[in-house]
């Protein structure tokens, strides 16, 4: 017994020698991702693999999305990272200040294979995301809710309502709620008037309301029955009905809108033609899949849901069964008006 | 060496005393040395950084420094007219753009400008790239920029431009207290409909207040209590309160949320009992927020309220209750007013937690119980707009200030009543 003890430390000691020592020919690109079982999800489906195929080693780092840091980077010439994984929005900016590698359809493979939206002259999605209406169908006695109306509607369903604290995501709901499309929603956001229009109907559903700012609180009312719906991000949704067994309902037909995360090369990177190199295999759909089948987000190619489990695509919001029914967040929309807007917000909550 | 010198002087003295002074000397070097890191550490570390993040409130000049070229020759040009600045102030600004950009400020500056006139960011940050390439040189510098990035014809943007041209602003503090400024320069309030800060304002001191009374309320009991009790007693009492005090803050506020929950134990017990027919809202609302703050803030104000009652002889409530007193007259009338400086102290300290309280109001409250520190943390944090967080925290300084007056007043006042 003791020996078999001893053995445990030993053959962790020629683990790590082995990874040295097939690192030593080949330093590691560093890759950038949201943290916890999203970075997980990314090792074991696509950078483990990629490593297996070709020997090149992949360090993986955690952010929260800004910015600031690469930039930070790039103005020092102390830059550490290749691979990031920006919101769309900071690629856009990103890349307009040449933060960004441009990428061509050598790299990326042809721009109409991919979902509107998940491609970019500096980026290919890393992850779509969407924030949907969920609901516990224990707590709903017969039909659930099937629109956003319905979520507004505290007479056909009482009840509270969880919604995120925050001006983006949370006006597109209430545009869906006035009967509009989801592809319609920055059509009526930019119209004259259109914004006081969302106020005036998130106006309605305010008393209503139980605020959430992380994903985890938002799902912990739900599951306290503190509300009876709520808008999420459809992974975490997902998560508690497979890994907890909860009787959570995604209403997708209520519409959606669907965000994106891309893959940017930093420029001037130490790996940039490595990470080009990486991110031309991470655009082969099969190969892009690998973090699908183990996360509940899509990724850019539209033929990576064929590489997908049939059960396992219900699940995503970037599957053909659910896709009719999303749209793209405007990214142009909200890099202009997301400080106003949030500012706004704010005050209209706290009134 | 203070010491002998303080004895040189005091050659006229006699023995006995002459040791006394230059021992007293000693001890004032040695008290001097012993403070000497505490008052570095409090100046390097707390007064320093906390005036420099203040001084956000009214500086402008992060603007005006990445362009300064332009904040020098907009200031000839009239604002009020509503026609477009000439030639050179144009000049200037494609001038300063082109060097934003070749020292990688251009996307700071582009957030900066972007910030004060919503829509402007690529504008900027595409101008700067052009200007960089030298594609902007041509003269007349306002044709070609207006004919290479016709968003530029906005008076509104280069009022903007003319207003940050100078360091200093009073933007921030009028914005803090709901105030504005029109074109023409007069002070105004804000439309109704974006007032918010007077009334966070009022609103944090109002909670801070409340939950400062209800401990206080709480407090005294317990803490005659826990002094009264036989020592044993007494001793585990006085465990119970600080218990709760060793325990992580995030611990006991998340514990509330737990208990006040729909399906909660409180609510359970409510509706067992009959006493509601189905569960009620108890979690984010104000009345969570009361609870949750007094039950982290109550162990400050009884130990405040114990230290001083413990010093309190027993013999003067006897003499009263002997003397024919009933117990609470005695109590109110005798034994109130000697334990009031406790009160006082234990008010102070609740009062003054309670004000910067952000974590409690963020977990337990609905966006209703919010205070000034969670708005604080999303101007910093979230919109990166420091000059607002700065202009805020000012006003929790200027809270502070307020309450550290009247605590004083009051225990003036309080300790002239027996007398």
């Amino acid at each position: 017994m003791r020996k078999q003890l001893g053995l445990v430390p030993t053959i962790a000691l020629l683990a790590t020698l082995a990874g040295a020592s097939a690192s030593l020919g080949q330093e590691p690109i560093v890759v950038v991702g949201w943290g916890g079982n999203w970075d997980k999800a990314y090792k074991e489906g696509v950078w483990d693999v990629y490593t297996a195929e070709t020997g090149i080693p992949i360090v993986i780092e955690e952010w929260a999305g800004e910015l600031a840091k690469v930039r930070a980077q790039v103005q020092s010439g102390n830059i550490t990272w290749d691979l990031v994984s920006p919101e769309a929005p900071s690629v856009e900016i990103g890349c307009a200040e040449g933060l960004f590698v441009p990428l061509t359809p050598e790299i990326t493979g042809p721009p109409e294979s991919y979902i509107p939206g998940t491609i970019h002259e500096c980026g290919v999605a890393s992850d779509t995301w969407a924030t949907i209406l969920a609901y516990d169908a224990d707590a709903i006695e017969g039909e659930g809710p099937k629109s956003w109306a319905d979520f507004w509607d505290v007479e056909k369903f009482p009840g509270k309502r969880g919604m995120l604290a925050q001006a983006q995501y949370t006006l597109e709901n209430a545009v869906m709620a006035m009967g509009v499309p989801a592809d319609k929603v920055y059509e009526e956001l930019r119209k004259p008037g259109g914004i006081d229009r969302a106020f005036a109907k998130l106006d309605e559903i305010k008393p209503h309301v139980v605020w959430w700012t992380s994903s985890t609180q938002g799902m912990q009312n739900l599951d306290s029955g503190e509300v009876v719906m709520t808008d999420a991000y459809n992974a975490r949704v997902t998560n508690d009905i497979v890994n907890e067994g909860k009787n959570y309902v995604i209403a997708w037909d209520a519409g959606f809108l669907f965000g994106t995360d891309m893959w940017a090369v930093v420029k001037g990177a130490p790996h940039e033609a490595e990470a080009l190199e990486l991110l031309k295999w991470f655009s082969v759909p099969e190969n892009q899949a690998g973090f699908s089948k183990l996360y509940a987000y899509g990724t850019g190619r539209v033929e990576a849901a064929d590489f997908v489990d049939p059960e396992w695509q219900k699940h995503l919001p970037t599957s053909p069964q659910h896709a009719q029914f999303g749209a793209t967040y405007d990214t142009d929309f909200w890099v202009e008006n997301k400080e106003a807007l949030e500012q706004r917000f704010q005050t209209w909550l706290a009134q | 060496m203070a010491g002998a010198i303080g004895g040189v002087s005091d050659s006229s003295g006699a023995l006995p005393r002459k040791g006394a002074v230059s021992r007293s000397g000693r001890n004032r070097i040695a008290l001097v040395l012993l403070v000497v890191p505490l008052v570095a550490f409090i100046l390097l570390l707390f007064v320093w950084p906390v005036l420099r993040f203040l001084a956000l409130a009214v500086d402008n000049s992060d603007v005006a420094e990445n362009l300064p070229r332009t904040a020098a020759a907009i200031s000839s040009w009239d604002a009020q007219a509503g026609e477009l600045p000439d030639d050179a102030v144009f000049r200037a600004l494609v001038d300063d753009l082109a060097d934003a950009r070749a020292a990688g400020r251009d996307g700071v500056l582009a957030q900066l400008i972007n910030q004060r006139e919503v829509g402007t960011r690529f504008l900027v940050i595409r101008t700067a790239q052009a200007a960089a390439a030298g594609e902007l040189a041509a003269e007349p510098a306002r044709a070609t920029l207006l004919a290479a990035f016709p968003g530029w014809d906005n008076p509104r943007l280069w009022r903007v431009l003319a207003r940050d041209s100078s360091p200093l602003t009073a933007n921030y503090l009028l914005a803090s207290l709901d105030l504005t400024r029109t074109p023409e320069g007069a002070v105004v309030p804000v439309p109704a409909d974006q007032a918010i800060f007077v009334s966070l304002l009022l609103r944090t001191v109002w909670i801070s207040l409340v939950v400062t009374g209800i401990c206080a309320v709480l407090a005294l009991p317990l803490a005659q209590a826990i002094v009264s009790a036989p020592k044993s007693w007494s001793r585990v009492m006085f465990a119970l309160v600080l218990f709760p005090l060793w325990t992580s803050l995030l611990v006991r506020t998340v514990i509330w949320i737990i208990m006040l929950q729909k399906n909660g134990p409180v609510n359970a017990a409510l509706v067992a009992f009959g006493l509601a027919p189905e569960p009620l809202s108890l979690i984010y609302t104000r009345f969570s927020l009361y609870v949750t703050m007094v039950q982290v803030l109550l162990p400050l104000m009884v130990l405040s309220i114990v230290s001083v009652m413990r010093r309190i002889s027993p013999n003067y409530m006897k003499a009263a209750l002997s003397l024919g007193a009933p117990w609470l007259v005695a109590w109110v009338r005798v034994q109130l007013p000697l334990i009031l400086p406790g009160v006082l102290a234990g008010s102070a300290i609740v009062f003054v937690f309670a004000l910067g309280y952000y974590i409690t109001p963020e977990l337990v409250g609905g966006p209703g119980e919010r205070m000034i520190s969670s708005y604080i943390a999303f101007f910093t944090n979230e919109t990166l707009n420091w000059g607002m967080g700065a202009a805020l925290s000012l006003q929790l300084i200027g809270i502070l200030v307020g309450a550290a007056i009247a605590f004083r007043l009051a225990a003036i006042l309080f300790r002239r009543r027996p007398a």
